[in-house]
């Protein structure tokens, strides 16, 4: 009797595939998706293959009772058939607020000329700000990255910037070179840079007295000229290790047109303008235009870690530069990215800086000091500084490879003079999609 | 070393070869042109792979997660991403199956034992298993799964080629250097040099085939020793989960050439699934195969 049972039941089943004859076309692409789903992968080409990578951002840039600025940058990328890469960013930079221009915060009143030598204000007991500083940059770059043998590939480049009173045109090239399976990358890079300087009320004869308003009409120009060498190593599957060398000498103009450095008796009282001969504008004017070298020669070396956990990722950065301004300076950079289910990130981040002041930094000069200077600056970005920031930022990226990004950062600063006691806020939205 | 285990590192010229064991198979790996560290640390990241998901999924272990499911007893049990997308590749599996392809099909072998005997079981035994038998029965809410008392999840048929895509993309990470991933005859290779030569297995001769190929994966289903014979009916391991009885007229093995493993693999299976009509699914899926009827060389398409 059980073998007839088993009879019977073998010939159900039989109908029940007669039934169910199922269409391999449906099955085939069906199972493709779904492994496509198992295994994270695009189920076609990638969607990004044809498409062009947008980044946008605005970053929201405000220092207490100084500078605020606006910079919307758009960047797209895209990737062609042939593995070459084109890269084109605009950006666009608005400030407005009031700068630093140089001289001592003094409890004695102190008088000073704006820029354009039209006008004349007052300063007593706070940082001399000159609120004249407005200004629009536009920035324009673009990179082009291409293939010419399996493991090398050569760049190029250029950049332009524009201001009301400041223009630059860079040119760059450079040739990546893969070793080692692509676990090696050589970096070698040369860029050149022309700049012209047209400050507002002419360029200012350097040590000379801001109330004698001694210009000269027309513009300056600056040459630099970058190198660079870089080494990037996978060290194993969880990391990667980058490590750059770069030259840039700067030759020509390098002073600050607007900056002026104040002269002061024994007590470190401001002096006034008229004892040293000069014009008169009022008290507390002895103030003399800043001057620097006509040339700067910088040595950076710059060393980063990318360390992917499972999902997080850790980004150590240590940049080290030297210059033959006397200037050195250290630069930590540690980011670390929680990354969530469903897309979501949030990043940490910690950056600590600090500086050593140039050879011809004074926060004022003394008369004596008049006869014997050949360069000077109070600009406190040549002085000596420490800068921590903290921040945050928060993401989320879509399937369709979409991302918006939110980013808070404090930063702090702080040095030998009081105009280098600051604080800013840093705010900064992100959007990247695919067009 | 987890679990004590290890791997054999042999060199030939430029190919390193791996060797070692997961999932109750004889599995490799391969590379060439690379330093000797290089080919220690990619053999490293895929064997961790393959034990990883033979720890996390193994129907023969108590400590984890397929374990913790399968003992719900009719609870809600939390699952990870990973386990997640298993569970929907699963049901998107059985789906385009109809229901021939059912993870919950396992508690079968509590009847079914084929051990090449003439031991068939009672139809009410079977009929008895069936209630406890079918993915439609599985409630799923995002990160939680819930089995009916007495049901079981299995994810043999599945996990072994998921291991070897998921090891490849490990390995694809690492270097850019050939690397073939192979675990007990379930591969995935890649090739930018020369094509790799992959030998397949028949059942009457012990190579039915060769094979060569660059970049793809190859996959499996079927296994010649594994059936009942009673009365002159061959009876196949192959059951199919709507009825508790093994298909007829399947194939003594089906192997498919497709892009992942995963793929190639549930391709053959569900070829095996449908019986007689195995070549007619692979031909409407328009991939490479090769069909095992009986001792004779295999039938490509």
């Amino acid at each position: 009797m059980g073998v007839d049972l088993v009879a019977v039941a073998v010939a159900v089943i039989e109908e029940g595939v007669m039934k169910k004859k199922l269409d391999g076309k449906t099955i085939g692409s069906g199972l493709a998706a779904a492994t496509c789903a198992l295994l994270g992968q695009p189920v076609q080409a990638q969607p990004a293959d044809d498409a062009w990578q947008f980044d946008s951002a605005v970053l929201y840039y405000a220092e207490q009772d100084r500078v605020t600025a606006v910079e919307p940058v758009v960047r797209g990328k895209k990737q062609f058939g042939d593995d070459s890469e084109l890269e084109l960013k605009l950006t666009l930079d608005s400030l407005t607020g009031a700068s630093h221009n140089g001289a001592i915060k003094s409890d004695k009143p102190q008088t000073f000329t704006s820029p354009s030598g039209s006008q004349e204000y007052q300063a007593t007991n706070e940082v001399p700000l000159d609120d004249s500083f407005k200004d629009t940059r536009v920035a324009a770059n673009m990179q082009y990255t291409r293939p010419f043998s399996r493991t090398m590939r050569w760049t190029a480049g250029m950049n332009f910037s524009n201001e009301y009173d400041f223009t630059s045109l860079g040119l760059n090239a450079g040739l990546l070179w893969d070793l080692n399976n692509k676990n090696t990358t050589l970096t070698f890079g040369l860029a050149h840079e022309a700049d012209t300087i047209d400050p507002v009320g002419g360029v200012p004869i350097g040590l000379t007295f801001q109330s004698n308003q001694q210009k000269s009409d027309g513009t300056e120009d600056r040459t630099i000229n970058d190198l660079l060498f870089g080494i990037t190593q996978v060290i194993n599957r969880n990391w990667l290790m980058q490590l750059n060398y770069s030259v840039s000498i700067s030759d020509g103009y390098q002073t600050d047109p607007y900056k002026i450095v104040t002269v002061v008796d024994a007590n470190g009282d401001p002096l006034e303008a008229e004892s040293f001969g000069a014009a008169d504008i009022g008290v507390g004017d002895a103030h003399i235009f800043e001057l620097r070298p006509d040339s700067r020669t910088k040595n950076a070396l710059y060393w980063e870690n990318r360390y992917h956990f499972n999902r997080d990722v850790l980004a150590v950065g240590y940049r080290f530069m030297s210059d033959d301004w006397g200037i050195t300076s250290h630069t930590l950079d540690v980011k670390y990215r929680f990354q969530f289910d469903n897309g979501w990130f949030l990043q940490p981040h910690v950056r600590w800086y600090e500086q050593g002041e140039a050879d011809f930094y004074r926060e004022s000069v003394s008369a004596a000091d008049l006869n014997t200077l050949d360069e000077v600056s109070a600009d406190y970005r040549l002085g000596n500084l420490t800068d921590t920031t903290y921040g945050v930022k928060l993401g989320k990226q879509w399937k369709n490879n979409q991302q918006w990004s939110f980013r808070v950062e404090s930063f702090q600063q702080s040095g030998d003079s009081d105009a280098s006691e600051l604080d800013a806020l840093i705010t900064q939205v992100g959007y990247t999609f695919y067009w | 070393m987890t679990q004590g285990k290890a791997f054999t590192l042999e060199q030939d010229g430029a190919l390193w070869r791996g060797r070692f064991s997961a999932m109750a198979s004889h599995c490799e790996c391969l590379v060439r042109g690379v330093s000797k560290s290089q080919a220690l640390a990619l053999f490293e990241c895929v064997t961790e792979e393959a034990w990883r998901i033979e720890r996390k999924y193994s129907r023969f272990r108590q400590d984890n997660l397929m374990a913790a499911i399968n003992a719900g007893d009719g609870r809600w049990v939390d699952i990870d991403d990973e386990s997640a997308r298993l569970l929907d590749f699963a049901g998107q599996c059985w789906q385009l199956s109809d229901g021939a392809f059912d993870i919950t099909s396992g508690v079968l072998r509590r009847a079914w034992h084929f051990d090449g005997s003439n031991r068939l079981p009672k139809p009410e035994q079977v009929d008895a298993l069936l209630s406890l038998v079918g993915w439609n029965k599985v409630e799923r809410q995002p990160g939680k799964i819930r089995l009916q008392a007495g049901m079981e999840l299995d994810l043999g048929g599945i996990g072994k080629e998921y291991a070897v895509d998921s090891a490849f993309q490990l390995a694809g990470q690492f270097t850019d250097a050939d690397v073939l991933v192979n675990f007990g005859g379930d591969l995935v290779a890649r090739a930018a040099q020369a094509p790799w030569q992959v030998g397949m297995e028949g059942t009457a001769k012990p190579v039915a085939g060769q094979l060569q190929f660059t970049t793809g994966a190859l996959a499996t289903s079927g296994d010649s020793r594994r059936f009942l014979l009673r009365d002159g009916v061959r009876y196949s391991h192959v059951l199919d989960p709507r009825s508790g009885w093994p298909v007829s007229g399947a194939p003594r093995a089906v192997t498919v050439y497709g892009r992942q493993c995963t793929q190639a693999g549930l391709l053959s299976t569900l070829a095996l699934l449908q019986g007689k009509d195995a070549e007619t699914l692979l031909r409407g899926a328009g991939v490479q195969y090769w069909i095992q009827w009986g001792n004779d060389a295999p039938i490509a398409g």
